[in-house]
């Protein structure tokens, strides 16, 4: 049963989208929150005019990537163990925050210090433009980034500053991209993965794509050329954390293989024949030339998204068959999984502290599942249609979590088809949750600890079947903001902002209420006014030179 | 026709579930708004089967008084008995019959949608009344065959025949108001309840239903659609009249221009749950109808959640009616169609393998004016709980 308050949520946002219904859409500039306002900063899109041929063909995602200076102006750096521990303690809020890739992607610029490597290994693979290079060589290399892809392009905008078109587009003429991932702490260069619809799956490095002209794919590393090893869809990429350059790439017909960077798959590439479509296998290649060295088949049907744990130590994947399932990643083993209310699953996120995971599909729910309890702690109701993108907010502070871990109160978003953006907060307190137990005292995530805990709950590898609509507590969305007037495709928190993403390429940046104060009260006027006024945020890291 | 028929035998290959056939249709003429709903009621495997037993059961004596249901039945048997695995038929008899009713169904329609006032000159007829017409038709049939049979003397063995021959449910005969094996497999029951906000009373009303005719809305889910249609509405004087015709009944304060709230719930869901998304709007300004392109996901995986009843019903889709073309007079319809877990495009006399992922481009569209005119129009899910038993 649907309590009144949801159905109060439904009423209201159905009014607000029957609105949009009419010519001029009237989306408003910003959108109040109980900590106050927030408002639209930047737009970024692709340009006019562009790839309605292509329309629904390729959804857009958004990576966010931050790179360093290059890494012979960095003094020697340190380990990881050796910085400071608030610069360690906001690097595992960084990396909770956003789903799998984008979260470890965004990590490395601010603070998490890998040593990285020098990038001999773009000169190994032959440069195929030096004069792209040439003309860029003073480019200093610093700065954010926004990579999307629209159509057969991935574009590059620069995140900080205001203009609205990208800084650069790479084009590809044999199949669309459909997903990406960056690693501000790779080794040897290769930082971005871009996997197509045709499975064919890229590694190349963000900084050389930026100094070339051209508007080609350079100094690419090919994986599955050609879908020599699995022709169906990429779905969604990831690095593995600190996995000394592995990456993950899962597809539309419910594999995940593991590759390793820069590694040419010379060895014997095939893996044995899948007995049982519906029952999770892991086949390591035969060949250890081979790349990928391993395939996981997870489910029948597409992988539709993975995320990995802030600690790399787990991975969830949501897919086609409705369910999210939750693997050891070293382990390669099924530690547990849910399945959704009805449909696909469509997209999923970690806490940051690993306690919690959010799904959302095509149920028009989000999902809150509890690692430590093993269930389903709370469905979200609020949106008009289908579920898109999840992410809780790690830069999110509650004002009444000061030492008490019992009321630990969690801030997340959604995205969804409905053109919506929704806020919530997940207090445990206020959700009727039988059986608490007491949690461990320390809101960290510790591997060993907990897997043993969870261990005892349920037998390993239990994929629990959709419970019912009496069963599960709901909540109701603090904010509900029509964002776009096409469906959503994704959702990133960073420090200063929330961006939010439509499928067809249109990127819309929210200043956080704080940056806003902060910021001259000036913000509204130049988005009233056009966007190619004078630098606002002079200050800001990387402000792209050319 | 041979080479059509070939290619998807080659593209099923030895995934050709045994004993299926499939069949495109000819098309008479704006005939596909008939062929696209047949391709549909054809794959709705319990609506088959019940009817080509009820075939076999029945065919013999008066084989003279042909009817729809007879043709409509005689097509199927003709379909599910070629030879050949896939090919063309030309659903003649049938088609002729549907003309021969044509007139009756007008009048019909006209009946039903007092408000359509006959406006509508095409010549394309509207997907959803036919099968409205065609259910509604056959249940007549039925029922005036059971009286028939009830008003002979030796009988009580052969009710059974016409009920149809699974009669899971044992109280399915004793039902006053007889329930045909159509029934059985679309109706389902609808409560309307209204409360009164003055004097708290409430009335609930049950209604039948075969199918359900959802207002959409744009960027919205079909889960979306189904909350607002059975969310409370508060209802003020200007609508009260409605309340009191359509609930049927009539609280005597009510003209006084008082506040009402009224429901709709889902008491009985249907076995086969048929959704009718209505994307076909009369504009009073225009004094026509003009198509809603809106992009309305729907899952391949439904539960009805706010039931009467205690368990969550799931529903799994198995056929899509989809209208082509941007306005409601001019236009073609085409249906996708699950069988044995493949998905199938029919288009009158093509038969193609598509990709379920192909279901997204018949969503709609986000915007008002679109290149894009595939919509589904009609959603046809069937219950999970009755996918194994028949």
């Amino acid at each position: 049963m649907i309590h009144s308050s949801g159905n109060g949520m439904m009423s209201s946002s159905a009014a607000s989208s029957s609105v949009g219904n009419s010519q001029s859409p009237g989306l408003k500039t910003y959108f109040k929150t109980p900590e106050g306002r927030y408002k639209l900063h930047f737009e970024k899109t692709h340009p006019a005019g562009l790839l309605h041929y292509a329309h629904g063909k390729a959804v857009t995602q958004v990576t966010l990537a931050q790179l360093k200076e290059k890494p012979a102006q960095l003094p020697p750096t340190p380990t990881g163990s050796s910085s400071a521990g608030g610069v360690r303690s906001a690097a595992a809020r960084l990396l909770g925050g956003g789903n799998g890739s984008r979260a470890l992607s965004f990590v490395g610029g601010n603070g998490a210090s890998k040593a990285v490597a020098g990038s001999s290994r773009i000169g190994s693979m032959g440069v195929s433009s030096s004069s792209g290079s040439a003309l860029c060589s003073n480019y200093d290399g610093k700065g954010t980034f926004l990579i999307f892809n629209v159509g057969d392009t991935v574009f590059i905008s620069d995140f900080n500053s205001q203009d609205k078109d990208p800084i650069k587009s790479i084009h590809f003429s044999n199949s669309n991209p459909v997903c990406h991932a960056f690693d501000a702490d790779a080794k040897d260069g290769h930082d971005l993965l871009i996997g197509l619809n045709s499975g064919d799956v890229y590694s190349v490095s963000l900084r050389q794509q930026l100094q070339d002209v051209g508007k080609k794919l350079v100094g690419a590393q090919h994986y599955n050329r050609d879908g020599s090893v699995n022709s169906s869809r990429c779905t969604s990429v990831a690095w593995v954390l600190e996995g000394d350059g592995a990456f993950v790439v899962t597809h539309a017909d419910g594999n995940l293989y593991v590759y390793e960077k820069g590694k040419d798959g010379t060895g014997d590439s095939s893996f044995p024949v899948i007995k049982d479509q519906t029952q999770f296998s892991v086949a390591h290649a035969r060949s250890s030339k081979s790349n990928p060295v391993s395939r996981w088949h997870i489910c029948q049907g597409s992988i539709n998204s993975i995320s990995f744990s802030a600690d790399g130590a787990y991975i969830a994947t949501v897919g086609r068959d409705g369910y999210l399932r939750v693997f050891d990643y070293s382990k390669e083993q099924l530690i547990c999984g849910v399945k959704s209310y009805y449909g696909a699953l469509l997209c999923c996120a970690w806490s940051m502290d690993g306690k919690y995971i959010l799904t959302g599909g095509e149920d028009d729910l989000v999902q809150v599942w509890s690692m430590d309890e093993r269930k389903v702690v709370a469905w979200g109701e609020g949106h008009n249609s289908w579920v898109s993108g999840v992410s809780f907010d790690p830069f999110w502070s509650s004002p009444t979590s000061e030492g008490d871990v019992e009321s630990v109160m969690y801030r997340f978003g959604s995205v969804g088809q409905d053109t919506q953006l929704l806020l919530w907060d997940l207090v445990m307190d206020e959700l009727v949750v039988p059986l608490r137990r007491p949690s461990g005292g320390s809101p960290t995530f510790s591997t060993g600890s907990q897997s043993a805990h969870w261990d005892t709950l349920t037998p390993v590898g239990t994929l629990q079947p959709a419970p019912s609509m009496r069963d599960v507590p709901k909540l109701s969305p603090l904010v509900a903001h029509r964002v776009h007037n096409e469906p959503l495709s994704d959702l990133i928190f960073t420090q200063e902002s929330v961006l939010t993403a439509c499928r067809e390429g249109h990127i819309k940046i929210w200043m956080r209420p704080a940056h806003c104060e902060n910021q001259s009260s000036s913000s509204e006027n130049v988005l009233s006014n056009s966007l190619k006024e004078k630098p606002l945020l002079s200050s800001k890291v990387g402000s792209y030179k050319q | 026709m041979g080479a059509a028929g070939s290619k998807l035998e080659k593209a099923l290959g030895d995934q050709f579930p045994e004993g299926e056939r499939y069949f495109g249709l000819e098309n008479f003429g704006n005939t596909c708004y008939c062929n696209s709903v047949l391709q549909a009621l054809y794959f709705c495997v319990p609506f088959r089967e019940q009817l080509l037993q009820y075939y076999t059961s029945t065919k013999s004596p008066s084989d003279a008084d042909e009817n729809l249901l007879t043709c409509l039945a005689d097509l199927f048997s003709q379909i599910c008995s070629q030879k050949k695995k896939t090919g063309v038929i030309a659903p003649k008899r049938f088609v002729q019959r549907v003309k021969k009713e044509n007139e009756l169904f007008r009048s019909y329609m006209h009946q039903l949608n007092f408000e359509r006032n006959n406006l509508r000159v095409s010549h394309v007829q509207d997907a959803h009344e036919f099968l409205n017409f065609l259910l509604n038709e056959l249940v007549e049939i039925l029922e005036k065959e059971s009286r028939a049979i009830k008003s002979s003397p030796e009988t009580s063995s052969s009710e059974k025949s016409v009920n149809g021959p699974i009669n899971g449910l044992a109280n399915g005969t004793k039902i006053e108001p007889l329930v045909t094996w159509v029934h059985k497999n679309f109706q389902g029951i609808l409560t309307n309840e209204t409360r009164c906000l003055r004097c708290e009373t409430v009335t609930a009303r049950d209604e039948t239903f075969l199918d359900l005719s959802l207002d959409i809305e744009q960027n919205s889910s079909i889960t979306s659609c189904l909350k607002n249609f059975s969310s409370t509405e508060t209802l003020n004087a200007r609508t009260n009249f409605s309340v009191t015709s359509v609930a049927g009944f009539v609280l005597s304060h009510l003209s006084n221009l008082q506040e009402a709230q009224k429901r709709m719930k889902i008491k009985k869901p249907p076995h086969i749950l048929v959704i009718h998304l209505k994307r076909f709007k009369y504009i009073e300004q225009l004094s026509r109808y003009k198509k809603l392109s809106y992009r309305v996901v729907f899952p391949l995986e439904l539960k009805l959640s706010n039931t009467m009843e205690d368990a969550d019903s799931e529903y799994t889709l198995f056929a899509v009616v989809v209208h082509v073309g941007s306005g409601p007079n001019h236009g073609h319809y085409v249906s996708l169609v699950k069988s044995h877990n493949h998905w199938l495009f029919f288009d009158d006399e093509n038969v193609e393998m598509v990709d379920e992922s192909a279901m997204q481009t018949f969503f709609g569209s986000s915007q008002e004016y679109t290149s894009n005119t595939d919509h589904g129009y009609i959603l046809f899910y069937e219950s999970v709980s009755t996918i194994g038993t028949s």
